[in-house]
């Protein structure tokens, strides 16, 4: 059956799977209006105090809250958090809490210009995120971290401040677009519970929002000269017409808008949302958009990139370089590497594999076309590195955060409220993480492969095996390159030739 | 590191009362600012607050040599010599010394060494690497007349087997 009905079949019958916001306590408060504030708030506090301890706290990494909960805390637990729920950080953000309060204030008159309606913004952010991570050094470096924070804030402030509805959320922000797209492994969507009430529904409320004059709930801001009662979707993704958690970013506006309750947070097949090809609401085809591939390379072969900075190999890598071009500086052969990594890299591999598929199916469709059409392949895997990554990180010195807490308690009051540092607290053995690494990419693989068959049967139904092939040798390069940088001893380096 | 210092500077003991800004557009909006404000002067007495920590005890006319074997060091346990002498190379002798290794990353457990003075000013020890990359260590010697030396020392490209 073709997959396109399977899944029309499958969203126009009453969802009858597992739902979080039915659950007694969780949901109860899950669809409290102000649930996401409540956990927007205390993320807040932290970032403030992240902020300070970035400044004013000592410029030694391992011993600052800032850089500590940034690239261990922070990191591992988005990855987390998208395995076992879903993209709970973008749900809980507190760089949109400074928006939303200068949004009483100040309506937005801009759209944001269509030229710009893509995810290029993102990519060029996410890429110089990658960038400057490695050639500053930002894991060692709490200012820079403190000041990136800082940045941040103000970005999310200035671009939704002057550009309608979640301008920064869908277009601009780096980690919005990681999160996105690793939550397309979320065993959790913002789903409609039963179609047939949609059918029905004529105010579109989950989209267009509920306006009103309440001035209980007129906080909200204004649109049009109306005080908005409840926001719809500002991303513009219309529950009806919605495919998977691509671009949400779990904010129950849309819970909250639906006047007949008729929207849940319901357990799913994690990537199955990526088999599923056509339009979908607010992002049209994202296999015919060729930025989706884009960000998805990025998010690939980045992931692969970045965990290939923390062993020697690098090292020996630049040194050769600056060896036979004679440069003495960074940037241009960290430059050199992140062209090779996220671009030549890339580009050869895939069009090696649309060519392979071509032949094998005996197509005229460009290169481009088939690379677009698998792209989404990829995400598994590339989830499965970052979360191998990241996960390490996190694992090995989750309780790190107890001595450093009580070092910064100690430092900045002068009294030892929490008690003298716990500096022999780590986390787990590296050998209790080793497994679950290698695990993490396992199941990164399998579910690439898994995608890549399903997009190899729906597209080529008569040649789905020689089709299939080049994608899953793909798949195996990129979890051998992988599974071999999680095999090298970590080496976290800050200098370069000496400097 | 000028902004560094500047910052720095503004944090030790800058603080401002909190402002009321009337707003006739919104009549909620003197009550919303002065919360803001008032968050604002929170936020301000806790960066002072940070600002105003006691500044580290650092003896400058102290010289501290760190020496390992190998070197640079090799992951896993490196022979420690440490030399203390004052500013004309006159051994400083009876102190109690401590290493802290640690990562530049954060996220790394420290590593602790206590060494032990083989001769006037010299000592010696054993600290445990326990990772490739750039490490700092941290000096700490608490001396026979109460006074402490304190120093970072950076330990560049602790090589992998």
């Amino acid at each position: 059956m073709n997959p396109v009905a399977v899944h029309v079949a499958r969203t126009a019958s009453p969802k009858t799977s597992f739902d979080l916001l039915r659950l007694p306590l969780i949901g109860r408060f899950l669809k409290w209006r102000y649930s996401r504030i409540a956990m927007q708030i205390p993320l807040l506090v932290i970032s403030v105090v992240m902020i300070a301890h970035a400044f004013f706290g000592p410029q030694l990494a391992p011993k600052n809250l800032a850089a500590l909960l940034t690239w261990v805390h922070f990191r591992g637990l988005v990855v987390i958090a998208v395995l076992m729920a879903g993209n709970l950080f973008c749900m809980a953000c507190p760089f949109l809490l400074p928006r939303e309060l200068a949004r009483r204030w100040f309506s937005p008159r801009w759209e944001w210009p269509r030229w710009l309606r893509n995810k290029w913004p993102a990519i060029v952010l996410f890429v110089f995120v990658l960038f400057v991570y490695e050639l500053f050094d930002l894991w060692a470096d709490p200012w820079w971290t403190g000041a990136l924070i800082v940045g941040y804030f103000a970005a999310a402030t200035g671009v939704d401040a002057l550009f309608r509805k979640a301008s920064f959320c869908k277009y601009v922000c780096p980690i919005g677009q990681f999160n996105f797209l690793s939550s397309t492994m979320a065993p959790f969507e913002i789903a409609v519970r039963d179609h047939g009430v949609c059918t029905s529904c004529r105010t579109r409320d989950c989209i267009r929002g509920v306006r009103g004059s309440d001035p209980e709930v007129s906080a909200m801001g204004r649109l049009g000269g109306q005080s908005i009662g409840q926001r719809g979707c500002e991303l513009a993704l219309f529950q009806p017409r919605k495919v998977g958690n691509l671009d949400c970013t779990f904010c129950l506006d849309c819970v909250y808008a639906c006047p007949h309750d008729n929207v849940g947070m319901v357990a799913r097949l994690p990537a199955e949302e990526l088999t599923v090809r056509g339009n979908r609401s607010g992002l049209r085809s994202i296999e015919r958009r060729f930025d989706f591939t884009a960000l998805i390379t990025v998010f690939t072969f980045g992931a692969i990139l970045n965990a290939f900075a923390m062993i020697s190999p690098v090292y020996s890598l630049e040194h050769w370089l600056a060896r036979v071009t004679g440069l003495r500086v960074e940037w241009p052969i960290l430059g050199a590497i992140f062209a090779f990594g996220l671009v030549i890299e890339p580009v050869v591999i895939l069009a090696a594999a649309a060519a392979w598929t071509r032949r094998a199916a005996q197509s005229r469709e460009s290169a481009l076309v088939i690379v677009n059409r698998f792209a989404r392949s990829l995400v598994p895997l590339g989830f499965g590195v970052w979360l191998a990554h990241y996960g390490f990180h996190f694992f090995t010195g989750f309780l790190t955060i107890v001595p450093v807490a009580q070092n910064a308690i100690r430092e900045a009051l002068g009294v030892a409220l929490l008690g003298s540092p716990l500096w022999q607290l780590g986390g787990l053995p590296e050998s209790i993480v080793y497994p679950m690494e290698m695990g993490f990419l396992g199941l990164g693989l399998i579910g690439s492969i898994g995608v890549a068959w399903v997009i190899a049967r729906e597209a080529y139904p008569a040649r789905t095996r020689a089709v299939f092939a080049p994608w899953v040798l793909v798949h195996g390069i990129l979890f051998a390159s992988a599974a071999w940088i999680m095999n090298q001893p970590m080496d976290m380096r800050g200098t370069f030739l000496g400097g | 590191m000028l902004l560094v210092r500047l910052v720095s500077a503004a944090g030790d003991g800058v603080s401002t009362g909190p402002t009321r800004i009337a707003s006739t557009a919104n009549p909620n909006a003197g009550f919303e600012m002065q919360r803001i404000t008032k968050s604002a002067g929170v936020l301000l007495c806790t960066f002072a607050l940070w600002g105003c920590r006691p500044a580290d005890s650092e003896p400058s006319q102290a010289n501290v040599r760190l020496d390992f074997d190998p070197s640079p060091p090799v992951v896993g346990d490196a022979g420690v010599r440490l030399t203390l002498s004052d500013a004309a190379g006159k051994p400083l002798y009876g102190g109690k010394v401590v290493l802290e290794g640690n990562m530049n990353h954060a996220g790394m457990k420290p590593s602790f060494a206590e060494l032990r003075e083989v001769e006037p000013g010299r000592h010696v020890g054993t600290l445990k690497f326990t990772m490739g990359g750039d490490w700092f260590i941290i000096v700490t010697a608490n001396m026979p007349d109460g006074s402490r030396i304190e120093r970072k020392v950076e330990v560049q490209g602790v090589r992998v087997p």
